[in-house]
């Protein structure tokens, strides 16, 4: 079963829970070339699966995950995983990715790019996927356990090595802001796509496979891979990376605290970098315990919201990751459930346990109530569309900044403080899923970068030459209220994540710096063996976040969503990213009408103009 | 093809496998990280590196590791 390109492993995996089917389909290499791989062909699949209006926790809501061409291979940071369902939260199509760890190569050495779920089973299940033997398998012993406790189970009952997806019992009882966890480090699904997992009662996928996937020209690949290799290893910060990871841009804690705790630094298959932490506490009330994590960044998060002991940020974290919750949005929930019980809405007997948000004894027992659904935590579960609905008008002038029915992370009032309004903060916007910065990297990332690296970089992430003029039209002339134009920008950061993510890797800063699209092109031609200018990439990428856009203007979730929260505007709300002062309503507003417009969609309404869809062979959606 | 002493500090090792996928792909033409020579096991926080029968101590795997988790010296000849 394989395919006659390279670097795909060929085949999609059909899985019909409700039917207990199982089927293998060839890919097609047709389909493959137009909507790249990985990302874009998750989309594409999503388009054609995901029915109009369908209810994100409903039996009919299909996931998809894949992983793009070059996963598999020994690229720098090739390991990526995405997937992409109806998410309950924001009530969109929407992607979830991951630095897939273990599980995106064993899936392509298993045989397969993507898998694609639909229906329900009617008691606990988990997929189990060792080459073309793919099984259904009863999971009743495994429901109600966390995360951790399922993937050691999962991975002792599987000859190793094996990737693993599984939710803990947040995800289990549809918490609309739970996620999934990939070899229980890497977190899949701000948005709720552990809560989707839940509702089909599936609590787990498990994979491995040793199939082998082959690159078209080995030769011209033995070439470029090489120099890569040589570039990463000869680069001047890559020991810092490798030492401190994002804790090199958030230094939440001094080093030596992080030294201290440090039991080994976990790497995505190929990566360089290696962002994922396993730590250990070493004194105090916690000695002794370990937590595995995305990135120790994240382990000190809630230093952020107050906390004032490293080692109980350590253990709220680790308690969240294991319920299978989103941290942002479960401290931007209590936060608001909080206010409400401060301010006489949420009536004290309702609360019953105090809302301290910098108590680690608080924190943990709420966390508890949410993902079990105990009493109050029944309707915070629900998150912040079913508060506003159950406290009424009153709440709403107590509510955070929200996006699409979800907290954007960044930004005035939120866990990151972020004041400057780059590509990143009006990509929480414009993002089509809800507000997500990942997606919205370029140079404006972390803010303040100095605006003469700008021209490299957007030539690196495939902004053409005439597009960055225009993006940079403004900045050697001090009259110009609109130096930089962020909404442009938007566009090609947008496109840059989608060229990423299509072939299969991490979008990190860190990582994408040493790849540019030209390289991509490049690289896809040789891995793939399907002819690839950088010109065909830029339309194939265009193709695939229009189809996203369509999607989800298809389920209504249009220009009325992308309007920013009341908080982000006047003197405690974002600043320009040029002159530094408070952004307006209409500032905004334009910064949204020319992203539209450099996409080639109508500048109001967000809608892909006929003559885009046409010039991107999209015209039957 | 020369010999090397494959020297393995497992405490500098991510489990990336990178070393696994350039064997597999030097031997086998194709990325397959099961079929390689060296095995790396990355468990929470141990870290097992060895090498199967088959190895031929050519290096490959030293040359892909980003970490300082493996480094080779030649080996004296014994001609």
């Amino acid at each position: 079963m394989t395919m006659k390109i390279g670097g795909f492993a060929g085949n999609v995996l059909d899985v019909d829970l409700t039917k207990g089917e199982i089927k293998q389909n060839r890919l097609d290499d047709a389909l493959a070339e137009k909507f790249i791989g990985g990302f874009g062909l998750c989309l594409k699949f999503a388009y054609d699966r995901i029915r109009p209006g369908t209810e994100a926790l409903s039996a009919d809501n299909p996931v998809i995950l894949g992983a793009g061409p070059l996963v598999g291979t020994n690229l720098p940071s090739s390991s990526r995983v995405y997937a992409v369902t109806k998410l309950p939260t924001s009530n969109t199509i929407g992607w979830c990715g991951a630095g897939g760890v273990n599980f995106g190569y064993l899936l392509k050495n298993a045989g397969f790019d993507h898998v694609v779920i639909e229906g329900k089973s009617d008691h606990p299940v988990y997929l189990k996927i060792l080459n073309d033997q793919v099984e259904i398998c009863d999971a009743e012993a495994l429901w109600g356990k966390d995360v951790e406790e399922t993937y050691l189970i999962l991975r002792e009952s599987v000859k190793m090595p094996a990737g693993i997806i599984s939710i803990g019992q947040a995800g289990e009882n549809r918490v609309t802001f739970s996620m999934a966890f990939i070899d229980r480090m890497a977190t899949l699904g701000r948005g709720g796509f552990g809560a989707v997992m839940g509702s089909k009662n599936l609590k787990a996928i498990v994979v491995n496979g040793d199939q082998g996937i082959r690159v078209a020209d080995r030769k011209r690949y033995d070439a470029l891979s090489k120099s890569f290799f040589q570039r990463i290893k000869e680069y001047r910060h890559l020991k810092e990376w490798q030492d401190l990871g994002l804790l090199k841009s958030f230094p939440l804690v001094p080093v030596e605290t992080y030294k201290k705790i440090k039991k080994r630094r976990i790497a995505c298959v190929s990566c360089p970098i290696g962002c994922k932490d396993v730590v250990e506490i070493q004194d105090g009330k916690f000695k002794g315990f370990t937590a595995g994590t995305s990135s120790a960044m994240n382990l000190f998060t809630p230093l952020a919201y107050g906390f004032e002991d490293y080692r109980e940020a350590v253990k709220c974290t680790a308690t969240l990751d294991r319920y299978g919750l989103d941290m942002f949005e479960f401290f931007g929930i209590m936060s608001f459930a909080k206010t409400l019980g401060d301010n006489g809405i949420i009536p004290k007997e309702q609360i019953a346990t105090e809302i301290v948000i910098d108590s680690l004894a608080s924190m943990e027992i709420w966390a508890k109530k949410i993902s079990l659904r105990e009493g109050l935590g029944q309707i915070l579960a629900d998150g912040f569309h079913r508060i506003l609905q159950e406290f009424g008008e009153n709440a709403k002038a107590y509510a955070p900044s929200l996006v699409k029915g979800m907290h954007p992370y960044a930004g005035p009032g939120s866990a990151l403080p972020w004041e400057l309004f780059g590509t990143m903060e009006l990509g929480q916007l414009m993002e089509p899923r809800g507000p997500h910065v990942g997606s919205g990297g370029s140079p404006t990332y972390f803010a303040r970068r100095p605006l003469d690296v700008f021209p490299r970089h957007l030539a690196r992430m495939g902004v053409p030459e005439a597009a960055i003029e225009r993006i940079l039209s403004g900045v050697n002339d001090p009259e110009c209220e609109e130096a930089l134009k962020i909404g442009s920008l938007l566009k090609y950061s947008h496109g840059w994540f989608t060229t990423l993510g299509s072939l299969g890797v991490c979008a990190r800063g860190q990582i994408n710096r040493f790849y540019s699209a030209s390289i991509c092109a490049e690289l896809y031609e040789t891995v793939t063996g399907i002819k690839t200018s950088l010109e065909d990439l830029r339309r194939r990428v265009e193709r695939v976040w229009t189809l996203y856009k369509l999607a989800n203007i298809r389920e209504e979730v249009e220009h009325k969503g992308e309007v920013p929260p009341d908080q982000w505007i006047g003197e405690s709300g974002f600043k320009n990213y040029v002159t530094q002062k408070p952004l307006t309503r209409e500032e905004m507003a334009l910064m949204v009408e020319d992203y539209y417009q450099e996409w080639g969609w109508d500048r109001k309404t967000g809608v892909p103009t006929p003559e885009t869809l046409k010039r991107l062979g999209l015209t039957e959606y | 093809m020369a010999k090397y002493e494959i020297q393995a500090n497992t405490e500098n090792c991510t489990g990336c496998l990178r070393c696994q996928l350039g064997c597999s792909n030097l031997y086998t033409k194709a990325f397959n990280p099961c079929v390689a020579y060296i095995r790396v096991n990355v468990s929470g926080a141990d870290c097992s590196i060895t090498f199967t029968e088959d190895c031929t101590e050519c290096g490959v795997c030293a040359d892909h590791c980003f970490y300082g988790a493996l480094q080779k010296e030649p080996k004296e000849s014994s001609e």
